[in-house]
């Protein structure tokens, strides 16, 4: 199991770079007041992580990996915690960096809406990568980053049509009720939907064949 | 110890390697009670497979040149060297006779047969 | 003997090609080389060992126990070279030693180091800067370093010069030296196997055409060269196939002894494994 975690951090470690270059930038425009691109952050994990796949998929080493010690299984587990592991590493630096910014550009820190913005992030972060592995593993990674720009234009578009046509008050109404469990509700939401996510992905991989 | 193999000969590669341990049994350059390499390491060094001097050391050992003493390997059986230099004379025999004819066949005689022998038993030395 | 590997009645279908009733049984401590034409079924029937398909019907036991059910226990004693499949090429002998160290119980750090060391490849450099034959050898390397009892090597020395070759096949030996190792080797370069394979293992068209000791093959088969006079002497059940060329009969025996005493027919040529694999598929048999 932690060898294949190794494995999927090695590949990464190229694209390291680009995320500290991007932490980098992120703090600098939050130094000077400019725009916060904080959620770009954890998002770019997911993407970083979906690029494995094509590498993997270019030297067939998903093949590969079942001929390796519970291969099978541990393929797929590994790629879920190895992006989860990253997309909270990354958004924990987030937030460090967040309270820094936010402290020198006002003097005070205002603790609650940081951590509500990170989590928002990240709960996109996890619903996006809940909604692709398992489509990567059906129907491999190229028809999947098709898909991927289809979910996110097909978010943009019916979220805008129901913006536009639905009375939300109800909603904020419920929120604004929940207010003081909202963290807890998002954060089992995400565990949920990476757990449903995850045992959608083992199925389809067991069944493969190469 | 040396064992030259051929993989174009004819005659089979087991055939080969136990020939030419018989011979170095006969001339006591494997002498009696001496330990010879394993089956793995000897198919190792000659490059063939396990199986072809498996039966080199199984035909040797039904003739009772080698014995195999379980666990420890096969080391040299104590033989009658006169019974093999008889055999490696049968062998000539046979040979020699397959030239006679030839030489009967061709009216060949036997001073001119003698004389190729030693011309050709001079070259090879 | 014991069987490391016994496969029964192994089939598989797809579109266009299909696993026939494959039957075949490797003892330990044995060289076994599979040969066939690309497309023979060679791979596939290595995927269905691993399981990297598994809708097949059949019965397939390594060392002696179901590869389906004891799947995890089985793969650490396996060591593995597949054509074509492998760690991306974007990470290094070192990161495959990491990732290695945490997948196999017995993997062996200062083993694999040394197979590196023997076969010159620099342990951090990204493997797409290494050439085919170095890619190779750092799979065998792989396949190596986890004291595997049975290694699955499927076309290990294609691409690879005869040096190389000669290199890899050494270190074949030099494992099964020690007894605790069995090899499926498949090739179509038969001249490897010709040497050190103990077995002989040949499919066509996904069906096994013969699966024999090798010597018992090499000694015993033979090609008679005649014409077609003399062809038409020769009993049917004393021949498995034929080849007419423009000057002679090209005729596979499987018993060149007792041939020689049945007929009169003088040239009976030594069989080479490519031979026999011409013979065989492109022979007729009537």
């Amino acid at each position: 199991m932690i060898g294949f975690i190794k494995k999927d951090l090695a590949m990464m470690k190229s694209n390291f770079k680009l995320l500290g270059v991007l932490i980098l930038v992120y703090a600098i425009m939050g130094f000077m007041g400019q725009m916060d691109i904080s959620f770009i952050l954890p998002f770019m994990c997911v993407m970083i992580m979906i690029s494995s796949f094509s590498y993997d998929n270019y030297n067939k080493w998903d093949a590969y990996s079942i001929s390796l010690p519970n291969g099978r299984n541990n393929s797929v587990k590994s790629k879920y915690i190895t992006t989860i592991l990253m997309t909270l590493m990354v958004s924990i630096i987030t937030i460090l960096l967040s309270f820094m910014i936010s402290f020198v550009n006002t003097k005070t820190v205002d603790y609650e809406q940081i951590v509500v913005t990170m989590f928002g992030t990240l709960f996109g972060t996890i619903l996006v990568l809940s909604i692709m592995y398992p489509i990567i593993y059906k129907f491999g990674v190229e028809k999947a980053r098709i898909g991927i720009f289809l979910i996110v234009f097909g978010i943009v578009i019916v979220g805008g049509f129901l913006v536009e046509y639905i009375d939300f008050s109800f909603l904020t109404k419920t929120i604004s009720l929940l207010e003081n469990y909202l963290l807890f509700i998002l954060i089992v939401t995400m565990i949920v939907m990476v757990f449903i996510s995850y045992t959608i992905s083992k199925k389809i991989f067991r069944k493969k064949e190469f | 110890m040396e064992i030259i193999i051929s993989n174009s000969s004819d005659i089979p590669i087991y055939e080969q390697i136990k020939e030419q341990i018989k011979v170095k049994i006969a001339s006591n350059e494997l002498p009696e009670n001496a330990l010879l390499p394993s089956i793995r390491t000897l198919a190792k060094d000659l490059h063939c497979s396990v199986i072809t001097t498996k039966n080199a050391y199984e035909e040797l050992v039904k003739e009772g040149y080698i014995l195999n003493v379980p666990s420890k390997g096969f080391y040299v059986a104590k033989v009658n060297k006169e019974i093999v230099l008889e055999e490696q004379l049968n062998k000539i025999e046979d040979c020699l006779d397959k030239a006679i004819t030839i030489a009967k066949m061709n009216n060949i005689k036997l001073k001119t047969l003698k004389e190729m022998l030693s011309v050709l038993y001079e070259e090879e030395k | 003997m014991e069987n490391v590997l016994e496969i029964k009645n192994l089939c598989k279908k797809y579109d266009h090609f299909e696993l026939k009733n494959v039957s075949f049984s490797l003892p330990k401590g044995m060289i076994m080389g599979f040969i066939g034409e690309n497309g023979a079924g060679k791979t596939t029937t290595i995927k269905a060992i691993l399981n990297i398909i598994q809708s097949y019907s059949g019965e397939i036991k390594i060392f002696g126990f179901d590869n389906r059910a004891h799947d995890k226990e089985i793969k650490e004693e396996i060591g593995v070279v597949l054509d074509d499949m492998f760690f991306p090429e974007i990470l290094t002998p070192n990161d495959i030693n990491k990732a290695m160290e945490g997948i196999y119980k017995n993997w062996d750090t200062k083993m694999f180091h040394a197979y590196l060391k023997e076969f010159s490849l620099l342990p951090n450099k990204q493997i797409k800067t290494f050439s085919k034959g170095m890619r190779k050898k750092l799979e065998i390397a792989t396949s190596l370093s986890h004291h595997p009892k049975l290694l699955l090597l499927d076309e290990p020395t294609s691409g690879l010069d005869p040096v190389a070759r000669a290199e890899i096949i050494q270190i074949l030996q030099n494992i099964i030296e020690k007894e605790e190792c069995s090899i499926l080797f498949s090739s179509h370069i038969t001249a490897d196997l010709e040497q050190i394979a103990d077995y002989i293992t040949f499919i066509h068209n996904g069906e096994i055409i013969l699966s024999k000791a090798t010597n018992e093959l090499l000694d015993k088969y033979g090609i008679v060269k005649c014409s077609e006079k003399e062809f038409k002497e020769i009993d049917k059940k004393d021949y498995l196939k034929y080849k007419k060329s423009k000057y002679e009969y090209e005729v596979l025996v499987p018993n060149k002894k007792e041939f020689k005493t049945k007929y009169t027919i003088s040239v009976i040529d030594k069989i080479t494994l490519d031979d026999l694999m011409v013979l065989m598929i492109k022979g007729e048999e009537e």
